[in-house]
C-alpha cells in the first residue's frame, strides 16, 4: 500500500491529502497536516473525494450515437469522428459555428490544450468554461478595480485579520477550509460580519448580521461606504497615493440616499452603521465573497462596490487585508489563468491585442483568430439561431447548470453535432453523439490553482479506469487528428509552455512544485518565489479606481403571478451537477435529495408541511420538490439546491446576464410555489 | 507461533456478517406499498436449527442493494415460519418489492432479545400498533394466541392512515373472533366504506377498559405516537416497566459493533429493540 | 531472558531490516512532503523515520481499514455464492506513540467483547506492538490526564524509550518476547545503570506533559446529567459536520456497511469507516432521524467517549493523543468540551466584559473610556453598566438598546 499527495477534486481551498493506493485502486485518504490550508483535516466532501473513482458508473469506453442508442466504440472511431464532424462544420459553417466549453475541474495544461486546440486548429475564440457562471464578474470587476481578478492576498491570512466581512459566501459549507481560519481568527478576538438574505450558518458567528433583501447589495455598500465618508473613517492617504478617479466617486456618492438601505435594502440604518464603523475602524480588514456577489445581472456592479469599499479603507494591498472572491471548482481559478476563455489567452494576455497575437502566433506556428469569441452562454443563445451549430464540452455539464434548462437543453439537442469528455455519463454526456471516457483526478498528472492562486500539483495515482485517458491525451490526439500534430510526453511539458508564453505562470515548472506547497501566480520566473498577497505598494495597474456604481434591481422581480423571489445555491455535501458526489454513499446520505427551503409562515399560507412535495414554478418551466421549513429564509423567498437532476432548480432560472461578464442570474427570479396533493 | 493465531482466528471464530441464501416461498400483498414475504433458507440444515423468538429481527440482503433489518412478524409457533413485512420505502425494500415467489435473498439472524415472555405471562395485554408497526406486535400475538391460557385478556387497539393501509386485515378479522380478544381499529382518514373509528390510535386508548395493576402494554408505531401513548398511560396508572416498547433504529451489523444503533450505552440491536418504558427513561432523547 | 535490554541506536537499521524481511514493517516515516505517517517500510534506508512526530492517521486503518472488503457475492441463475476476503497480514508497528498503541488494545476488547469479529482478529493477531515512549510532549497531548501515557506499564508487545545513543527496550507481552528472543544479539541485558537512567527519563516526560484535562469532573457531570442543552446546541453550531474527529480518532470504530456492485451478477459487501456526527447516520428509511439536532448527535458522541465508555471499560476511549484538538474546525474537540462542561457559570467580572464589548461595537464607548471604567469599576465594585452611567459616558436607554440589539432580549424596563 502506497500514498500518492494531489489536490482535492472538489472546491477550490487546495487542500492537499494523500491518495491510499492498494492493489491499483484507490481505497482511502489521508489529509495533509503540514500543508498550511489542510492543517491535518478534511471537509466532509475531501473526506470522500475517492469513493467515485472506482464506482461501476464510470465510462470505461468511448460511446457514439448510433440510432439514437449509445454503442461502444473504439478510440480511434471516436476521435476521427469527432474529428470529421468538427471540422465538417467549421468548414461548411465557419468556425464561429464552433463552441468548446473547457472544464474548471481539469488540469491547467489541460485548459491551455483546448484553448490551444480551439484558437490554432479550431480557429475560434469560441472558447469558454463555468468560471462565466461563477466568477466571472470577479475576473473583469476586480480587474477594472485593481487590474487583477483574483484573490488578492493569501487564505490563512485571514487567521490575522482584525475584522472579516463575508458576504454572499456561505462559507461554512462551501469553502469549510477558509472559514476554519475565519474560527481562528474569531478564536482571537476578530470581529466577523456577514451580509446574506439567507441566515447562513457562519451568521451565528457574526458580530453583525445584515440580511439584504436579494440582489440589493449596491444599495447597502454604498450606503455603508457613504456612512464610512461621513464618519470620517476613511483612509485619506491610501486613498491620495493609490487611486484615481475618487472625486468623480464621491460627488456621486454624496447623492446617495441613505434612506434607500433601508426601503429598497430592508436593512437598519443602526446595523448597517455598526458594521461600517467595525470595518472602517480597524487597520487590518479583510472582504470575502462569493456567488451571492457575482450571480447577478449587477455581478460586475457587485464587484466594483465590494472593491470601491475596500480602497476607501485602505483595506488592499496590505497583509491581511484586501477582497477575496471565493473560487468553487479545484481549477476554475486555473482555467481562466490559461485562457480557456473567449477574449483572453492564458495569463489574462488580450486575444484583440495584435502584439499579443503575434507572441502566440510564433509559437504555436499558426494563424488565430483575432475577434474575440461568444461566452458559454452566448452559444448556447446562438445555438437557437443556428449560429453555434458543433461543441465539444469538456467535463462540463451545462444540461444541469446552465440557467433555464428547457431551452439549454433543446440547445443541446438541436446541435448539429456535440461530443463530451466526462468521467460518467452526466445529463449533458447523454445529449452527446461521441462520448469520450476522461480519466478521473486520481489518474493524471497536472497542475491545479486554488482560489488564492497557489499552483498545486495534481499526481497520478492509479491508472486510468478501464479504457479512460487523461483529457491532455485525448486533446493531443485530437489535435493530430486534426491535422495540427500536438507531441507532449508529460503534462511537465505542456507547463513549460505555459510558463514561456504566460508572464504570471512564468517560473512554474514542475521541479519547483515538488517542494514546498506550490506556487503563488504571479511567479514571473524560476527564481520568483511566488506572490501570495497582490498588489503590494501599487496596484497590477497602477492605481486603484474608484467607479461609483448605480443601482440596477433584478431582471425578475416577483409580481401576482410569482409573488415569491427564488434563489439558488448549494449545499456542504454536494458539489456542482452531483455527478461525482451523488456517487459517493456518505455524501449521497448526507444530502439525499433535493428540497426547496421555505420559511414557515409562507409555508403556513400556502398550505405546506415540513417534507411534503410541493411544485415551484416560474416562467421557465416547474419541479416538484420536498418543502424543507426554516426560519433561514426570509419571508417570500425560497431557496433549492441546483445538484439535484430529478428536481433540477436550473428549470426555474432565466437567462438575463450581467452586461458585462454575461453571467446569469442565478440568484434571483420569481417563482410560485403550490402544495402538492 | 507466526502462522498459528491467524490460522486459529480463521478456525475458531465464525464470520458475524456472513448472510445465508434463503428464497421467497410466499408473497402477500397487504396494502399498496406493504407486503408479507414468506422465506426460509435454501440450506435445509440451516433451516432446521434456525430458530427465533418473538421479537426479534433478521437482516435481510437484497443483491447489490445492502442490507436492511426487519421484524419478523411471525411466531415461532407458526406453521408458516419466517415471515417478514417489508413496507417500500427506498432502494433494497423497492428492490425487494419486484421480487417474486422462488427469488433468492440473503439473511442472517435472528438478532435482539424478543419480547420479554417471563414478565407477560399471567397478564392482561394491550397491544397499541400504528401502520406497518403492527408487524412485530403480529409475532408476539400469534404466540399469545397459540399459548392462550398462560396470558389474560388481549386488547389491540390498531391505527392507519387510511382503510387502504390496514395490515393484516385477515388476521385481525381472525383474532376479534378469539375469546377474551378484542381488537379496535381506527383511522386518520376514512373512506366511503369505513364505518369504524376515526382518528389517531392514541383516541383509542381512553376507551379502551384495561385494568392498569395487571395489564402489560405494548406498543409499537412512529415515535412521535409512541411518546403520546406512553404519557397517557402512566397516567392510566400503568408502572413504567409495564409498558414496552420495541424501537426501530438504523441498524447496519446487528451485532453491536458498528455503532449505528447505540442508545444510550447500548446497542438496539443486542439489548432491544425490546424495552422497557423504565429502560427507555435513561437514553437521552430516544422518542 | 530478563525483561529490560538495550539495543544501540546504531544497530536499529539492522534489526528493522530483519524484521522488514518477514514481516510487514510499519513504521512512522516522515515524508519528503513533511508529513509523518504510518507507512510499510519495505527498505529501511530510503525512509526517514521519525520516532518524535504523532502520525497524522492513528493505526487503526491497520486493523479497521477506511475501506474493507469483507466478501465477495455471486448470483448466478437465483444462486448466491460467497467468497470471504481475509487477507494474510503479518505486521511487526515499530515506533507507535504510547497513546495509539493504547487505542489499539481499546479497540481489541471492542472487536472481542460479546461476539468476535473475525476481520478485525485476522488482522490483528499476527501482530507486534512496539511503542516508544515520548520524552517531549506535542501540543494538545494529554495522554496524561487520559492515563494513555507518556509511558505505559503494560500492553505493549516491546517499549522503548530513547535514552539518547541507545533504545532501553521493555519486554511486554509474549509476542514481544518472540522477537526479542529471535534477534537476540542485537540486544544486551540493561545495567542498573540503564534502568536508573530510563527512570529518571520517564519522570523528567511525565513532568512535562503538563496539560490537565479533567476526565473525572465531565464525567461525573455527564453522569449527573448536569449539562444544559445549550451547550450542545453551542456545540452543535460550532461543529462543521466534516466527520474528521471520527476519522482521526484512534479509538473510533463506527462503520457503515453497503453493497458495491460490480456487475448485475456480483458485488462485494464492504465496511468504511463512519462517523457518528454525520446526519445520516441515525437517519431511518422513512426519513425519520432520532438525533436530527447535530448537538445530539455531539452529546451522544461525548456521552459514548466519557461515561458510558468509563462505565463499561473502567476508564474514557478517549487517549489524549489531541488529533481532534488539532484538527477540529470549531473547537468541539475533546479538550474543548470537558474544560467547557467543567466550567463554572459566569461571573460578574466576566459578564461586565461582555458587555463592556457591546458597547464599543455599538460605537457608544472608545477603548479608553471603557478602561477607565473598568479599572473604576474594579474599585467601586458597581456594574459597569451602572458606572458608565455614573460617568456620562452612556445612558440606560442606549445600554438597553446595544444589549437588545445584541443579545436578542426584546427591552424591558429591566434590561440595563
Amino acid at each position: 500500500m502506497h500514498r500518492v499527495l494531489t489536490t482535492c477534486c472538489f472546491c477550490a481551498c487546495g487542500c492537499n491529502l494523500y491518495l491510499e493506493v492498494e492493489d491499483g485502486r484507490i481505497t482511502g485518504v489521508i489529509p495533509s497536516r503540514e500543508h498550511p490550508i489542510t492543517r491535518g483535516n478534511l471537509c466532509l466532501k475531501g473526506w470522500h473525494s475517492y469513493e467515485f473513482i472506482h464506482h461501476r458508473d464510470r465510462l470505461q469506453s468511448p460511446l457514439i450515437r448510433r440510432h439514437g442508442r449509445f454503442v461502444k466504440a473504439s478510440w480511434d472511431e471516436a476521435l476521427d469522428l469527432v474529428t470529421a464532424r468538427l471540422l465538417e462544420i467549421r468548414d461548411k459553417y465557419g468556425a464561429e459555428s464552433l463552441g468548446v466549453l473547457s472544464s474548471a475541474k481539469c488540469t491547467n495544461e489541460e485548459n491551455y490544450l483546448l484553448m490551444k486546440l480551439t484558437r490554432a486548429v479550431l480557429k475560434t475564440n469560441n472558447i469558454d468554461h463555468c468560471a462565466r457562471l461563477c466568477h466571472s464578474p470577479s475576473v473583469i470587476g476586480l480587474n477594472n478595480a485593481f487590474g487583477s481578478g483574483a484573490m488578492t492576498n493569501s487564505i490563512a491570512e485571514l487567521a490575522g485579520a482584525e475584522v472579516i466581512l463575508v458576504t454572499g459566501s456561505n462559507t461554512t459549507e462551501q469553502h469549510p477550509q477558509i472559514a476554519r481560519f475565519i474560527f481562528d481568527a474569531l478564536a482571537k478576538g476578530a470581529r466577523l460580519i456577514v451580509v446574506d438574505p439567507r441566515r447562513i450558518p457562519l451568521s451565528r458567528f457574526a458580530h453583525v448580521y445584515l440580511q439584504p433583501r436579494l440582489g440589493t447589495d449596491v444599495i447597502w455598500l454604498n450606503g455603508m461606504m457613504k456612512m464610512i465618508l461621513d464618519d470620517g473613517l476613511a483612509d485619506d492617504t491610501f486613498i491620495k497615493m493609490r487611486t484615481e478617479n475618487f472625486e468623480a466617486f464621491t460627488e456621486m456618492l454624496r447623492n446617495f440616499n441613505i434612506e434607500d438601505v433601508v426601503t429598497i435594502s430592508g436593512i437598519r440604518l443602526e446595523d448597517l452603521r455598526r458594521a461600517a464603523r467595525m470595518y472602517a475602524s480597524v487597520k487590518r480588514a479583510m472582504i470575502i465573497y462569493s456567488m451571492g456577489i457575482t450571480q447577478h445581472i449587477s455581478g460586475t456592479d457587485n464587484v466594483q462596490s465590494i472593491a470601491n469599499l475596500a480602497m476607501l479603507t485602505g483595506h488592499v494591498e496590505q497583509e491581511w487585508t484586501g477582497v477575496g472572491p471565493l473560487r468553487g471548482q479545484n481549477n476554475v481559478q486555473g482555467a481562466c489563468d490559461m485562457g480557456a476563455l473567449p477574449g483572453t489567452l492564458s495569463g489574462y494576455q488580450n486575444i484583440a491585442d495584435a502584439n499579443i497575437r503575434e507572441k502566440f502566433e510564433n509559437v504555436w506556428k499558426t494563424h488565430l483568430p483575432t475577434v474575440p469569441g461568444l461566452t458559454g452562454i452566448g452559444m448556447f443563445r446562438s445555438a437557437g439561431d443556428k449560429k453555434v451549430r458543433g461543441m465539444f464540452i469538456m467535463g462540463e455539464n451545462p444540461a444541469l447548470s446552465h440557467p433555464d434548462l428547457r431551452s439549454t437543453r433543446a440547445a443541446l439537442k438541436g446541435m448539429e453535432f456535440l461530443a463530451v469528455s466526462d468521467i460518467f455519463l452526466t445529463e449533458t454526456a447523454e445529449l452527446a453523439d461521441v462520448v469520450l471516457p476522461a480519466a478521473s483526478f486520481a489518474e493524471k498528472d497536472g497542475t491545479v490553482t486554488s482560489t488564492e492562486r497557489r499552483i498545486q500539483r495534481l499526481r497520478k495515482a492509479i491508472s486510468p479506469v478501464g479504457e479512460s485517458k487523461p483529457d491532455w491525451q485525448i486533446l493531443c490526439e485530437l489535435s493530430s487528428r486534426m491535422g495540427y500534430p500536438m507531441d507532449y510526453e508529460t503534462p511537465a511539458e505542456i507547463m513549460e509552455e505555459i510558463a514561456f508564453l504566460t508572464p504570471i505562470y512564468g517560473g512554474a515548472y514542475y521541479n519547483r512544485l515538488e517542494h514546498g506547497w506550490g506556487l503563488f501566480w504571479p511567479c514571473p520566473n524560476s527564481h520568483h518565489p511566488g506572490t501570495p498577497f497582490l498588489h503590494k505598494g501599487s496596484f497590477a495597474r497602477g492605481r486603484g479606481r474608484f467607479e461609483y456604481v448605480r443601482y440596477r434591481p433584478p431582471a425578475e422581480v416577483p409580481d401576482d403571478r410569482f409573488p415569491f423571489f427564488l434563489t439558488t445555491g448549494r449545499i456542504y455535501a454536494h458539489w456542482h451537477t452531483g455527478s461525482m458526489t451523488r456517487r459517493v454513499t456518505a455524501l449521497s446520505r448526507e444530502g439525499p435529495e433535493a428540497f426547496v427551503e421555505i420559511n414557515p409562515k409562507d409555508a403556513k399560507t400556502i398550505g405546506v408541511r415540513d417534507g411534503k412535495p410541493v411544485r415551484v414554478f416560474s416562467r421557465r418551466g416547474d419541479i416538484t420538490v420536498k418543502a424543507r421549513l426554516t426560519r433561514d429564509v426570509p419571508e417570500k423567498t425560497v431557496f433549492i439546491p441546483f445538484h439535484f437532476a430529478e428536481a433540477p432548480a436550473n428549470i426555474l432560472t432565466h437567462y438575463h446576464c450581467d452586461p458585462g461578464a454575461d453571467i446569469p442570474e442565478f440568484k434571483v427570479c420569481a417563482v410560485r410555489v403550490e402544495s402538492v396533493q | 507461533m507466526k502462522d498459528r493465531a491467524q490460522a486459529l482466528v480463521r478456525e475458531v471464530v465464525p464470520n458475524i456478517y456472513h448472510p445465508y441464501p434463503a428464497f421467497i416461498k410466499e408473497v402477500k400483498e397487504e396494502t399498496g406499498d406493504i407486503k408479507t414475504f414468506t422465506l426460509a433458507f435454501a440450506d435445509q440444515e440451516i433451516q432446521d436449527r434456525f430458530v427465533f423468538r418473538t421479537g426479534q429481527f433478521v437482516l435481510v440482503s437484497v443483491f447489490n442493494c445492502g442490507e436492511a433489518p426487519f421484524s419478523i412478524c411471525s411466531s415461532p409457533t407458526s406453521s408458516k415460519g419466517l415471515e417478514l413485512s417489508i413496507k417500500k420505502m427506498g432502494l433494497l425494500t423497492g428492490e425487494i418489492h419486484r421480487y417474486r415467489v422462488g427469488d433468492a435473498v440473503c439473511l442472517r439472524g435472528p438478532y435482539g432479545n424478543g419480547f420479554p415472555l417471563e414478565q407477560l405471562y399471567g397478564h392482561d395485554l394491550l397491544f397499541v400498533g400504528g401502520g406497518i408497526g403492527l408487524a412485530p406486535l403480529r409475532s408476539l400475538i400469534q404466540y399469545v394466541l397459540a399459548k392462550r391460557s398462560e396470558f389474560g385478556r388481549l386488547t389491540l387497539l390498531y391505527g392507519a392512515r387510511t382503510p387502504e393501509d390496514i395490515v393484516f386485515e385477515d388476521d385481525l378479522t381472525a383474532w376479534s373472533k378469539e375469546k377474551e380478544v378484542e381488537v379496535v381499529t381506527t383511522v386518520y382518514q376514512a373512506n366511503a366504506e369505513w364505518e369504524g373509528n376515526i382518528g389517531p390510535v392514541t383516541n383509542l386508548l381512553e376507551k379502551a377498559a384495561i385494568s392498569p395493576s395487571n395489564t402489560k402494554a405494548i406498543l409499537c408505531g412512529h415515535p412521535a405516537i409512541i411518546s403520546y401513548l406512553v404519557f397517557d398511560l402512566l397516567k392510566m396508572g400503568l408502572a413504567e416497566d409495564a409498558i414496552i416498547s420495541t424501537l426501530e433504529r438504523n441498524m447496519k451489523c446487528g451485532v453491536g459493533k458498528c455503532g449505528h444503533c447505540s442508545i444510550g450505552s447500548k446497542f438496539t440491536c443486542m439489548h432491544g429493540p425490546v424495552f422497557t418504558y423504565r429502560e427507555m427513561k435513561e437514553f437521552p432523547s430516544v422518542l | 531472558m530478563l525483561g529490560k535490554l538495550i539495543l544501540n541506536k546504531e544497530h536499529l537499521s539492522s534489526f528493522l531490516r530483519k524484521i522488514a524481511k518477514e514481516h510487514e514493517l510499519i513504521a512512522p516515516v516522515r515524508n519528503r512532503y513533511g508529513d509523518t505517517l504510518l507507512e510499510v517500510v519495505s527498505s529501511v534506508d530510503d525512509i526517514s523515520l521519525d520516532l518524535e512526530a504523532r502520525p497524522v492517521m492513528p493505526p487503526k486503518g491497520f486493523f479497521l481499514p477506511r475501506v474493507e472488503t469483507l466478501f465477495r457475492y455471486q448470483r448466478k441463475d437465483g444462486h448466491y455464492s460467497f467468497k470471504e476476503v481475509l487477507p494474510n497480514v503479518s505486521r511487526v508497528f515499530f515506533g507507535l506513540r504510547s497513546c495509539d498503541l493504547w487505542a489499539i488494545l481499546f479497540l481489541d476488547v471492542v472487536f472481542q467483547e460479546n461476539l468476535k469479529d473475525r476481520y478485525y482478529l485476522n488482522r490483528r493477531s499476527d501482530t507486534v506492538l512496539i511503542n516508544i515512549g515520548c520524552r517531549e510532549p506535542m501540543e494538545n497531548c494529554f495522554c496524561k490526564s487520559a492515563k494513555s501515557g507518556p509511558f505505559l506499564t503494560q500492553g505493549y508487545d516491546l517499549q522503548f524509550t530513547d535514552l539518547g545513543d541507545r533504545f532501553f527496550v521493555e519486554i511486554g507481552r509474549p509476542r514481544g518476547r518472540e522477537l526479542v528472543e529471535k534477534w537476540d544479539y542485537f540486544f544486551r541485558p540493561a545495567t542498573s545503570g540503564d534502568r536508573d537512567e530510563q527512570y529518571e527519563i520517564v519522570l523528567e516526560a511525565e513532568s512535562k506533559f503538563g496539560q490537565k484535562v479533567d476526565f473525572e469532573t465531565a464525567i461525573s457531570r455527564f453522569m449527573r446529567y448536569e449539562i444544559d442543552d445549550d451547550l450542545w446546541e453551542e456545540l452543535g453550531n460550532r461543529c462543521q459536520n466534516c466527520g474528521g474527529c471520527a476519522y482521526v480518532c484512534p479509538t473510533c470504530h463506527c462503520f457503515d456497511m453497503m453493497d458495491r456492485p460490480v456487475s448485475d451478477t456480483e458485488g462485494e459487501r464492504v465496511r468504511t469507516h463512519d462517523a457518528c456526527t454525520l446526519a445520516g447516520f441515525t437517519r431511518l428509511a422513512g426519513g425519520h432521524n432520532p438525533r436530527r439536532e447535530r448537538g445530539h448527535r455531539l452529546r451522544r458522541r461525548f456521552y459514548h467517549k466519557l461515561p458510558f465508555a468509563q462505565d463499561k471499560y473502567h476508564r474514557p476511549s478517549c487517549v489524549g493523543c489531541g488529533r481532534c484538538v488539532e484538527i477540529c474546525f470549531g473547537r468541539v474537540d475533546m479538550i474543548h468540551v470537558i474544560r467547557m462542561v467543567c466550567k463554572k457559570p459566569e461571573g460578574p467580572r466576566e459578564a461586565s466584559l461582555r458587555l463592556g464589548e457591546i458597547l464599543l461595537d455599538a460605537g457608544l464607548i472608545s477603548w479608553k473610556e471603557l478602561k477607565s471604567t473598568l479599572e473604576k469599576q474594579a474599585g467601586t465594585g458597581k456594574r459597569l453598566g451602572a458606572q458608565l452611567i455614573e460617568d456620562g459616558l452612556a445612558t440606560k436607554e442606549e445600554i438597553a438598546s446595544a444589549l437588545s440589539i445584541q443579545l436578542g432580549i426584546p427591552e424591558t424596563e429591566e434590561t440595563g
